[in-house]
Protein backbone atom coordinates (compact mmCIF):
# COMPACT_ATOMS: atom_id res chain seq x y z
CA UNK A 1 0.00 0.00 0.00
CA UNK A 2 1.77 3.50 -0.41
CA UNK A 3 2.27 5.95 1.74
CA UNK A 4 0.05 8.85 0.86
CA UNK A 5 0.96 10.52 4.10
CA UNK A 6 1.42 14.23 2.79
CA UNK A 7 2.40 17.45 4.98
CA UNK A 8 2.48 20.79 3.19
CA UNK A 9 5.56 20.64 1.51
CA UNK A 10 5.16 16.80 0.62
CA UNK A 11 1.71 18.26 -1.11
CA UNK A 12 3.10 20.87 -2.98
CA UNK A 13 5.77 18.59 -4.04
CA UNK A 14 2.76 16.14 -5.39
CA UNK A 15 1.15 18.66 -6.72
CA UNK A 16 3.80 19.83 -8.76
CA UNK A 17 4.06 23.02 -7.60
CA UNK A 18 6.91 25.25 -5.96
CA UNK A 19 6.53 26.44 -2.00
CA UNK A 20 4.68 30.01 -1.84
CA UNK A 21 2.53 31.27 1.07
CA UNK A 22 0.31 32.93 -1.40
CA UNK A 23 -0.99 29.68 -2.34
CA UNK A 24 -2.40 28.82 1.20
CA UNK A 25 -3.60 32.48 0.92
CA UNK A 26 -5.48 31.63 -2.32
CA UNK A 27 -6.70 28.13 -0.91
CA UNK A 28 -6.43 28.02 2.96
CA UNK A 29 -7.87 24.75 3.16
CA UNK A 30 -4.46 23.35 2.57
CA UNK A 31 -3.28 23.62 5.77
CA UNK A 32 -5.29 20.39 6.60
CA UNK A 33 -2.18 18.95 5.76
CA UNK A 34 -0.17 20.94 8.39
CA UNK A 35 -0.62 18.27 10.87
CA UNK A 36 0.02 15.15 9.04
CA UNK A 37 3.27 14.22 9.81
CA UNK A 38 2.08 13.97 13.28
CA UNK A 39 -0.74 11.57 12.04
CA UNK A 40 1.24 8.70 10.39
CA UNK A 41 0.13 6.24 13.14
CA UNK A 42 -3.67 7.18 12.83
CA UNK A 43 -6.14 5.57 10.59
CA UNK A 44 -9.21 6.34 10.42
CA UNK A 45 -12.30 3.79 9.82
CA UNK A 46 -14.51 4.41 6.94
CA UNK A 47 -17.74 3.70 6.37
CA UNK A 48 -18.45 3.88 2.57
CA UNK A 49 -22.62 4.37 1.63
CA UNK A 50 -23.27 4.27 -1.52
CA UNK A 51 -20.31 2.10 -3.72
CA UNK A 52 -22.11 2.35 -6.93
CA UNK A 53 -19.65 3.67 -9.53
CA UNK A 54 -18.37 7.13 -8.06
CA UNK A 55 -18.54 5.51 -4.73
CA UNK A 56 -16.06 2.59 -5.47
CA UNK A 57 -13.48 5.34 -7.26
CA UNK A 58 -13.32 6.75 -3.92
CA UNK A 59 -12.96 4.20 -2.35
CA UNK A 60 -10.27 2.79 -4.15
CA UNK A 61 -8.41 6.14 -3.48
CA UNK A 62 -8.86 5.53 0.42
CA UNK A 63 -7.82 2.12 0.02
CA UNK A 64 -4.40 3.51 -1.19
CA UNK A 65 -3.99 5.44 1.76
CA UNK A 66 -2.33 3.65 5.00
CA UNK A 67 -4.49 5.92 7.25
CA UNK A 68 -7.80 4.69 5.89
CA UNK A 69 -9.80 1.63 7.02
CA UNK A 70 -12.12 1.04 4.84
CA UNK A 71 -14.39 -0.90 7.56
CA UNK A 72 -17.71 -0.92 5.83
CA UNK A 73 -19.76 -0.65 3.03
CA UNK A 74 -23.52 -0.08 2.50
CA UNK A 75 -25.65 -0.32 -0.44
CA UNK A 76 -29.48 -1.99 -1.57
CA UNK A 77 -28.19 -3.15 -4.82
CA UNK A 78 -26.41 -6.55 -4.35
CA UNK A 79 -23.90 -5.86 -7.12
CA UNK A 80 -22.60 -2.75 -5.98
CA UNK A 81 -21.83 -4.44 -2.49
CA UNK A 82 -20.16 -7.31 -4.36
CA UNK A 83 -17.66 -4.91 -6.49
CA UNK A 84 -17.14 -2.86 -3.54
CA UNK A 85 -15.94 -5.90 -1.95
CA UNK A 86 -13.18 -6.62 -3.93
CA UNK A 87 -11.32 -3.40 -2.86
CA UNK A 88 -12.25 -3.59 0.75
CA UNK A 89 -12.74 -7.27 1.24
CA UNK A 90 -12.74 -7.31 5.22
CA UNK A 91 -15.68 -4.47 5.19
CA UNK A 92 -18.65 -5.35 7.10
CA UNK A 93 -21.82 -4.65 4.72
CA UNK A 94 -25.00 -3.45 5.48
CA UNK A 95 -28.01 -3.18 3.75
CA UNK A 96 -29.14 -0.21 5.53
CA UNK A 97 -27.37 2.76 6.62
CA UNK A 98 -29.05 2.82 9.73
CA UNK A 99 -26.96 0.21 11.37
CA UNK A 100 -23.90 1.06 10.30
CA UNK A 101 -24.14 4.33 11.71
CA UNK A 102 -24.91 2.27 14.73
CA UNK A 103 -21.25 0.87 14.69
CA UNK A 104 -19.46 2.78 17.25
CA UNK A 105 -15.77 2.00 15.66
CA UNK A 106 -16.91 3.57 12.41
CA UNK A 107 -15.11 7.05 12.48
CA UNK A 108 -16.73 8.00 9.48
CA UNK A 109 -18.73 7.83 6.76
CA UNK A 110 -18.75 8.84 2.60
CA UNK A 111 -21.83 9.38 1.63
CA UNK A 112 -22.10 8.35 -2.86
CA UNK A 113 -25.79 7.66 -2.76
CA UNK A 114 -28.76 8.90 -5.18
CA UNK A 115 -29.02 12.85 -4.17
CA UNK A 116 -32.63 12.78 -3.14
CA UNK A 117 -31.45 10.65 -0.44
CA UNK A 118 -27.81 12.59 0.99
CA UNK A 119 -29.71 15.21 3.33
CA UNK A 120 -31.11 12.29 5.39
CA UNK A 121 -28.33 10.41 5.49
CA UNK A 122 -26.10 12.93 6.26
CA UNK A 123 -28.24 14.49 8.90
CA UNK A 124 -28.08 10.64 10.81
CA UNK A 125 -24.49 10.43 10.34
CA UNK A 126 -23.64 13.62 12.05
CA UNK A 127 -26.30 12.72 15.01
CA UNK A 128 -24.40 9.42 15.16
CA UNK A 129 -21.36 11.21 15.77
CA UNK A 130 -19.36 10.03 12.67
CA UNK A 131 -17.58 13.13 10.17
CA UNK A 132 -18.85 13.09 6.75
CA UNK A 133 -18.11 13.28 3.22
CA UNK A 134 -21.06 13.74 0.79
CA UNK A 135 -20.98 13.68 -2.62
CA UNK A 136 -22.48 16.83 -4.54
CA UNK A 137 -25.11 18.03 -4.54
CA UNK A 138 -25.05 17.57 -1.00
CA UNK A 139 -28.97 18.48 -1.13
CA UNK A 140 -32.03 17.92 -2.95
CA UNK A 141 -33.23 21.34 -1.81
CA UNK A 142 -31.83 24.71 -0.90
CA UNK A 143 -33.47 23.81 2.83
CA UNK A 144 -31.56 20.37 2.88
CA UNK A 145 -28.30 22.12 1.97
CA UNK A 146 -28.47 24.71 4.99
CA UNK A 147 -30.12 22.23 7.27
CA UNK A 148 -26.79 20.31 6.48
CA UNK A 149 -24.66 22.89 6.63
CA UNK A 150 -26.09 23.95 10.73
CA UNK A 151 -25.67 20.57 11.72
CA UNK A 152 -22.22 20.38 10.69
CA UNK A 153 -21.66 23.29 12.52
CA UNK A 154 -23.85 22.20 15.55
CA UNK A 155 -22.08 19.12 15.90
CA UNK A 156 -18.41 20.42 15.17
CA UNK A 157 -17.96 17.39 13.20
CA UNK A 158 -15.51 17.11 9.81
CA UNK A 159 -17.79 17.83 6.97
CA UNK A 160 -17.08 18.09 3.08
CA UNK A 161 -18.56 17.42 -0.65
CA UNK A 162 -17.21 16.47 -3.40
CA UNK A 163 -15.85 19.26 -4.97
CA UNK A 164 -12.36 18.06 -5.79
CA UNK A 165 -11.34 21.05 -7.88
CA UNK A 166 -10.41 22.71 -4.57
CA UNK A 167 -7.79 20.14 -4.11
CA UNK A 168 -6.64 20.11 -8.14
CA UNK A 169 -3.69 21.70 -8.38
CA UNK A 170 -4.28 23.17 -11.61
CA UNK A 171 -6.78 25.28 -9.76
CA UNK A 172 -4.99 25.95 -6.91
CA UNK A 173 -1.80 27.01 -8.96
CA UNK A 174 -4.44 29.49 -11.08
CA UNK A 175 -6.38 30.69 -8.44
CA UNK A 176 -3.05 31.78 -6.43
CA UNK A 177 -2.63 33.46 -10.45
CA UNK A 178 -6.17 35.35 -10.31
CA UNK A 179 -5.90 36.55 -6.52
CA UNK A 180 -2.40 38.01 -7.53
CA UNK A 181 -3.86 39.82 -10.17
CA UNK A 182 -1.91 38.27 -12.85
CA UNK A 183 -4.97 38.48 -15.32
CA UNK A 184 -6.35 41.87 -14.23
CA UNK A 185 -9.69 42.23 -13.23
CA UNK A 186 -12.14 38.75 -13.51
CA UNK A 187 -14.71 40.13 -15.60
CA UNK A 188 -16.60 36.72 -16.67
CA UNK A 189 -16.32 32.87 -16.12
CA UNK A 190 -17.83 31.05 -18.95
CA UNK A 191 -17.93 27.09 -17.85
CA UNK A 192 -19.24 24.90 -20.03
CA UNK A 193 -20.08 20.76 -20.12
CA UNK A 194 -20.75 19.10 -22.97
CA UNK A 195 -21.06 16.07 -23.87
CA UNK A 196 -22.53 13.42 -26.21
CA UNK A 197 -24.60 10.27 -24.71
CA UNK A 198 -27.54 9.82 -23.27
CA UNK A 199 -26.50 9.74 -19.81
CA UNK A 200 -28.02 6.38 -19.26
CA UNK A 201 -26.43 2.89 -17.20
CA UNK A 202 -27.41 -0.23 -18.62
CA UNK A 203 -29.96 -1.49 -16.82
CA UNK A 204 -30.54 -5.47 -16.09
CA UNK A 205 -34.45 -5.19 -15.11
CA UNK A 206 -36.42 -2.54 -16.18
CA UNK A 207 -37.80 -2.56 -12.38
CA UNK A 208 -34.52 -0.86 -11.78
CA UNK A 209 -34.57 1.44 -14.44
CA UNK A 210 -35.45 4.12 -11.64
CA UNK A 211 -32.82 3.12 -9.30
CA UNK A 212 -29.85 3.15 -11.29
CA UNK A 213 -30.92 5.43 -13.73
CA UNK A 214 -31.94 7.79 -10.62
CA UNK A 215 -29.71 11.03 -12.28
CA UNK A 216 -32.76 10.96 -14.99
CA UNK A 217 -35.74 11.50 -12.83
CA UNK A 218 -36.83 14.69 -10.79
CA UNK A 219 -38.01 12.68 -8.20
CA UNK A 220 -34.11 11.57 -6.88
CA UNK A 221 -32.21 14.01 -9.23
CA UNK A 222 -31.92 17.95 -10.42
CA UNK A 223 -29.83 16.70 -13.93
CA UNK A 224 -27.39 18.26 -15.18
CA UNK A 225 -27.15 20.92 -12.64
CA UNK A 226 -26.50 18.85 -9.54
CA UNK A 227 -24.44 16.59 -11.30
CA UNK A 228 -22.01 18.56 -13.46
CA UNK A 229 -23.34 22.42 -13.01
CA UNK A 230 -22.02 21.95 -9.00
CA UNK A 231 -18.30 21.50 -9.83
CA UNK A 232 -18.18 24.24 -12.04
CA UNK A 233 -20.39 27.53 -10.18
CA UNK A 234 -18.00 26.93 -7.21
CA UNK A 235 -15.15 28.10 -9.45
CA UNK A 236 -16.64 31.46 -9.59
CA UNK A 237 -16.96 31.87 -5.70
CA UNK A 238 -13.35 30.94 -5.48
CA UNK A 239 -11.79 32.89 -8.45
CA UNK A 240 -13.93 36.11 -7.39
CA UNK A 241 -14.11 35.80 -3.53
CA UNK A 242 -17.81 36.45 -3.87
CA UNK A 243 -21.21 35.05 -4.28
CA UNK A 244 -23.12 35.58 -7.18
CA UNK A 245 -26.71 36.83 -6.12
CA UNK A 246 -28.95 36.35 -9.58
CA UNK A 247 -29.67 33.75 -11.52
CA UNK A 248 -31.90 33.44 -14.59
CA UNK A 249 -31.80 30.50 -17.14
CA UNK A 250 -33.72 27.75 -19.49
CA UNK A 251 -33.64 24.24 -20.11
CA UNK A 252 -34.87 21.71 -21.87
CA UNK A 253 -35.25 18.25 -23.42
CA UNK A 254 -34.49 19.10 -27.02
CA UNK A 255 -32.67 15.64 -28.13
CA UNK A 256 -32.93 12.37 -25.62
CA UNK A 257 -36.80 12.04 -25.66
CA UNK A 258 -36.55 8.59 -24.25
CA UNK A 259 -38.60 9.12 -20.73
CA UNK A 260 -36.65 11.21 -18.62
CA UNK A 261 -37.37 13.95 -16.88
CA UNK A 262 -34.15 16.05 -16.56
CA UNK A 263 -33.14 18.89 -19.10
CA UNK A 264 -30.42 17.55 -21.36
CA UNK A 265 -30.01 21.59 -22.75
CA UNK A 266 -30.02 24.07 -20.37
CA UNK A 267 -28.21 27.24 -20.15
CA UNK A 268 -28.02 29.39 -16.76
CA UNK A 269 -26.51 33.19 -16.15
CA UNK A 270 -25.22 33.98 -12.53
CA UNK A 271 -24.69 37.87 -11.83
CA UNK A 272 -22.47 38.91 -9.54
CA UNK A 273 -22.57 42.07 -7.07
CA UNK A 274 -20.84 44.21 -9.49
CA UNK A 275 -21.84 42.85 -12.31
CA UNK A 276 -19.76 39.99 -13.62
CA UNK A 277 -21.31 37.01 -14.66
CA UNK A 278 -21.11 33.02 -14.59
CA UNK A 279 -22.50 31.31 -17.19
CA UNK A 280 -23.33 27.60 -17.49
CA UNK A 281 -24.38 25.29 -20.76
CA UNK A 282 -24.44 22.26 -21.02
CA UNK A 283 -25.47 19.70 -23.66
CA UNK A 284 -24.86 15.89 -23.99
CA UNK A 285 -25.93 15.43 -27.90
CA UNK A 286 -22.52 17.32 -28.82
CA UNK A 287 -19.48 16.67 -27.14
CA UNK A 288 -17.26 18.74 -29.47
CA UNK A 289 -16.44 21.50 -26.83
CA UNK A 290 -16.30 18.81 -24.55
CA UNK A 291 -15.89 20.59 -20.67
CA UNK A 292 -14.04 23.86 -19.66
CA UNK A 293 -14.18 27.01 -17.38
CA UNK A 294 -13.01 29.70 -19.50
CA UNK A 295 -11.99 32.94 -16.80
CA UNK A 296 -11.87 35.69 -19.00
CA UNK A 297 -9.39 38.64 -17.14
CA UNK A 298 -8.79 41.96 -18.64
CA UNK A 299 -5.16 40.74 -18.92
CA UNK A 300 -5.66 37.10 -19.44
CA UNK A 301 -7.85 34.27 -19.86
CA UNK A 302 -7.06 30.91 -18.02
CA UNK A 303 -8.86 27.58 -19.09
CA UNK A 304 -7.87 25.51 -15.83
CA UNK A 305 -9.34 22.42 -17.56
CA UNK A 306 -6.58 22.26 -19.93
CA UNK A 307 -4.23 23.75 -17.58
CA UNK A 308 -3.40 26.42 -19.51
CA UNK A 309 -3.50 30.71 -19.12
CA UNK A 310 -2.87 33.27 -21.93
CA UNK A 311 -2.44 36.52 -22.30
CA UNK A 312 -4.26 39.35 -24.02
CA UNK A 313 -0.77 40.88 -24.98
CA UNK A 314 1.03 38.43 -26.70
CA UNK A 315 4.83 40.04 -26.80
CA UNK A 316 5.55 40.13 -30.49
CA UNK A 317 8.04 38.27 -32.16
CA UNK A 318 11.65 39.20 -32.24
CA UNK A 319 12.37 41.99 -35.24
CA UNK A 320 14.39 39.56 -37.00
CA UNK A 321 12.13 37.36 -37.27
CA UNK A 322 9.55 39.86 -38.13
CA UNK A 323 12.08 41.12 -41.03
CA UNK A 324 12.23 38.15 -42.12
CA UNK A 325 8.78 37.28 -42.30
CA UNK A 326 7.91 40.30 -44.47
CA UNK A 327 10.66 39.81 -46.73
CA UNK A 328 8.97 36.37 -47.43
CA UNK A 329 5.77 37.83 -47.77
CA UNK A 330 7.22 40.44 -50.40
CA UNK A 331 8.58 37.52 -52.14
CA UNK A 332 5.82 35.45 -52.22
CA UNK A 333 2.64 37.20 -51.81
CA UNK A 334 1.01 36.03 -55.13
CA UNK A 335 0.56 32.80 -52.91
CA UNK A 336 -3.26 32.13 -52.96
CA UNK A 337 -3.65 31.54 -49.55
CA UNK A 338 -1.95 31.09 -45.93
CA UNK A 339 1.74 31.33 -46.12
CA UNK A 340 4.48 29.25 -46.59
CA UNK A 341 5.02 26.47 -43.89
CA UNK A 342 8.82 27.48 -43.50
CA UNK A 343 7.63 31.23 -42.82
CA UNK A 344 8.43 32.38 -39.43
CA UNK A 345 5.26 32.92 -36.96
CA UNK A 346 5.14 36.54 -35.66
CA UNK A 347 3.35 36.01 -32.89
CA UNK A 348 -0.30 35.75 -34.77
CA UNK A 349 -0.88 32.56 -32.45
CA UNK A 350 -1.46 32.43 -28.76
CA UNK A 351 -0.72 29.24 -27.65
CA UNK A 352 -0.38 30.01 -24.38
CA UNK A 353 1.46 28.41 -21.15
CA UNK A 354 0.60 25.50 -19.37
CA UNK A 355 -0.80 26.29 -15.84
CA UNK A 356 1.54 23.91 -14.16
CA UNK A 357 4.10 23.58 -17.18
CA UNK A 358 2.89 20.29 -18.60
CA UNK A 359 -0.48 18.92 -19.46
CA UNK A 360 -2.92 18.09 -16.66
CA UNK A 361 -2.96 15.36 -14.68
CA UNK A 362 -5.58 13.83 -12.27
CA UNK A 363 -8.21 16.00 -10.60
CA UNK A 364 -7.61 16.64 -7.61
CA UNK A 365 -10.06 14.03 -6.18
CA UNK A 366 -7.36 11.97 -4.82
CA UNK A 367 -5.76 15.21 -2.64
CA UNK A 368 -9.38 15.47 -1.75
CA UNK A 369 -9.67 12.14 -0.38
CA UNK A 370 -6.71 12.51 1.66
CA UNK A 371 -7.71 15.81 2.83
CA UNK A 372 -10.59 14.66 4.16
CA UNK A 373 -8.83 11.57 5.92
CA UNK A 374 -6.47 13.87 7.47
CA UNK A 375 -9.09 16.46 8.79
CA UNK A 376 -11.00 13.54 10.48
CA UNK A 377 -7.73 12.28 12.11
CA UNK A 378 -7.14 15.59 13.49
CA UNK A 379 -11.26 16.11 14.13
CA UNK A 380 -10.38 19.93 12.52
CA UNK A 381 -12.43 21.23 10.09
CA UNK A 382 -10.91 22.60 6.96
CA UNK A 383 -11.35 26.31 6.55
CA UNK A 384 -14.08 26.81 3.71
CA UNK A 385 -14.70 23.18 2.82
CA UNK A 386 -17.85 23.50 4.07
CA UNK A 387 -18.78 26.35 3.10
CA UNK A 388 -17.76 26.31 -0.96
CA UNK A 389 -19.76 22.95 -1.23
CA UNK A 390 -22.86 24.34 0.23
CA UNK A 391 -22.67 26.90 -1.80
CA UNK A 392 -21.81 25.55 -5.10
CA UNK A 393 -24.90 23.40 -4.24
CA UNK A 394 -27.07 26.19 -2.90
CA UNK A 395 -26.25 27.76 -6.39
CA UNK A 396 -27.26 24.74 -8.94
CA UNK A 397 -30.19 24.45 -6.79
CA UNK A 398 -31.27 28.34 -7.76
CA UNK A 399 -30.63 27.78 -10.93
CA UNK A 400 -32.39 24.84 -11.33
CA UNK A 401 -35.30 26.61 -9.86
CA UNK A 402 -35.01 29.93 -11.88
CA UNK A 403 -35.04 27.37 -15.25
CA UNK A 404 -37.91 25.53 -13.60
CA UNK A 405 -39.92 29.18 -12.83
CA UNK A 406 -38.79 30.81 -16.06
CA UNK A 407 -37.77 34.00 -13.67
CA UNK A 408 -34.70 35.81 -12.40
CA UNK A 409 -33.91 34.31 -9.11
CA UNK A 410 -32.21 35.98 -6.35
CA UNK A 411 -30.31 34.16 -3.20
CA UNK A 412 -32.80 34.11 -0.68
CA UNK A 413 -31.89 35.96 2.54
CA UNK A 414 -32.43 32.94 5.09
CA UNK A 415 -30.20 30.77 3.23
CA UNK A 416 -27.16 32.95 3.41
CA UNK A 417 -24.00 32.09 5.51
CA UNK A 418 -21.79 34.67 6.96
CA UNK A 419 -19.36 34.01 4.03
CA UNK A 420 -17.71 36.43 1.61
CA UNK A 421 -19.81 38.96 0.39
CA UNK A 422 -23.45 37.71 1.78
CA UNK A 423 -24.38 38.22 5.76
CA UNK A 424 -26.69 35.98 7.86
CA UNK A 425 -29.95 36.92 8.34
CA UNK A 426 -30.60 37.03 11.94
CA UNK A 427 -34.82 36.80 11.97
CA UNK A 428 -35.59 38.93 15.31
CA UNK B 1 37.62 8.99 -56.78
CA UNK B 2 40.76 10.97 -56.22
CA UNK B 3 41.98 12.50 -52.28
CA UNK B 4 41.10 15.75 -51.82
CA UNK B 5 43.10 18.42 -50.16
CA UNK B 6 41.89 21.64 -48.20
CA UNK B 7 45.05 23.61 -47.83
CA UNK B 8 45.24 25.96 -44.55
CA UNK B 9 44.28 29.08 -46.95
CA UNK B 10 41.44 28.03 -47.80
CA UNK B 11 39.88 26.78 -44.87
CA UNK B 12 40.97 30.22 -43.60
CA UNK B 13 39.31 31.54 -46.52
CA UNK B 14 35.93 30.05 -45.82
CA UNK B 15 36.12 30.69 -41.93
CA UNK B 16 36.43 34.21 -42.86
CA UNK B 17 33.51 33.90 -45.41
CA UNK B 18 31.86 32.52 -42.64
CA UNK B 19 32.55 35.15 -40.12
CA UNK B 20 31.25 38.12 -43.07
CA UNK B 21 28.08 35.74 -43.43
CA UNK B 22 27.42 36.23 -39.26
CA UNK B 23 28.60 40.02 -39.55
CA UNK B 24 25.91 40.52 -41.99
CA UNK B 25 23.34 38.15 -40.20
CA UNK B 26 23.93 40.69 -37.04
CA UNK B 27 23.61 43.93 -39.30
CA UNK B 28 20.52 42.89 -40.53
CA UNK B 29 19.18 42.03 -36.77
CA UNK B 30 20.33 45.20 -35.62
CA UNK B 31 18.40 46.90 -38.58
CA UNK B 32 15.49 44.81 -37.76
CA UNK B 33 15.94 46.07 -33.59
CA UNK B 34 15.72 49.37 -34.88
CA UNK B 35 13.28 49.35 -37.24
CA UNK B 36 10.42 47.22 -35.76
CA UNK B 37 7.96 48.57 -32.84
CA UNK B 38 8.37 46.55 -29.33
CA UNK B 39 11.90 45.15 -29.79
CA UNK B 40 14.63 45.23 -27.47
CA UNK B 41 18.40 45.15 -27.73
CA UNK B 42 18.88 42.42 -25.87
CA UNK B 43 17.40 40.82 -29.23
CA UNK B 44 21.06 41.66 -30.34
CA UNK B 45 21.82 38.26 -27.90
CA UNK B 46 18.70 36.27 -27.31
CA UNK B 47 18.42 36.53 -31.36
CA UNK B 48 21.53 34.99 -31.74
CA UNK B 49 20.37 31.36 -32.37
CA UNK B 50 18.19 32.73 -35.54
CA UNK B 51 20.88 34.60 -36.59
CA UNK B 52 23.16 31.88 -36.63
CA UNK B 53 21.09 30.40 -38.81
CA UNK B 54 20.72 33.03 -41.08
CA UNK B 55 24.61 33.36 -41.39
CA UNK B 56 25.18 29.70 -42.41
CA UNK B 57 21.61 30.27 -44.96
CA UNK B 58 23.81 33.28 -46.48
CA UNK B 59 27.19 31.04 -46.72
CA UNK B 60 25.25 28.99 -48.26
CA UNK B 61 23.88 30.80 -50.71
CA UNK B 62 27.04 33.30 -51.29
CA UNK B 63 28.98 29.16 -51.74
CA UNK B 64 25.90 28.72 -54.65
CA UNK B 65 26.68 32.03 -56.27
CA UNK B 66 31.31 30.97 -55.85
CA UNK B 67 30.42 27.87 -57.29
CA UNK B 68 28.61 28.96 -60.65
CA UNK B 69 31.11 31.88 -60.98
CA UNK B 70 34.28 29.34 -60.88
CA UNK B 71 32.10 26.93 -62.67
CA UNK B 72 31.26 28.86 -65.40
CA UNK B 73 35.24 30.64 -65.38
CA UNK B 74 36.57 27.13 -65.82
CA UNK B 75 33.98 26.30 -68.59
CA UNK B 76 35.19 29.40 -70.75
CA UNK B 77 38.26 28.57 -69.78
CA UNK B 78 38.53 24.89 -71.41
CA UNK B 79 36.69 26.22 -74.51
CA UNK B 80 39.55 28.30 -75.30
Amino acid sequence: MENVSLDRREFLKKAGMAGAASIFLASPWLSVFSDSKYTDKSVVRLGIIGPGSRGRYLTQLLAQNKKADIAALCDIYQPSLDEALKIAPNAKTYKDYRYLLEDKNIDAVIIATPLNTHCQIALDAFDAGKHVFCEKSIGFTMEECFAMYNKHKSSGKVFFSGQQRLFDPRYIKVMEMIHQGTFGDIQSIRAFWFRNGDWRREVPSPKLERLINWRLYREYSKGLMTELACHQLQIGSWALRSIPNKVMGHGAITHWKDGREVYDNISCIYVFDNGQKLTFESVISNKFYGLEEQILGTLGTVEPEKGKYYFENVPPAPGFLRLINDVENQLFNTLPFAGTSWAPETANKNEGDYILGDKPKGDGTDLMMDAYVEAVITGKQPINVAEEGYYASALTLLGDMAMEKGEMLTFPDQFKLDYLNHHKTVIS
Amino acid sequence: MKDTIITAKQKKREALTWLVCFLIANLINFYAIITYDNTSFSELFTSLGYVFVASLTIYFLWTIIRLLFYGLKKMLKTKK
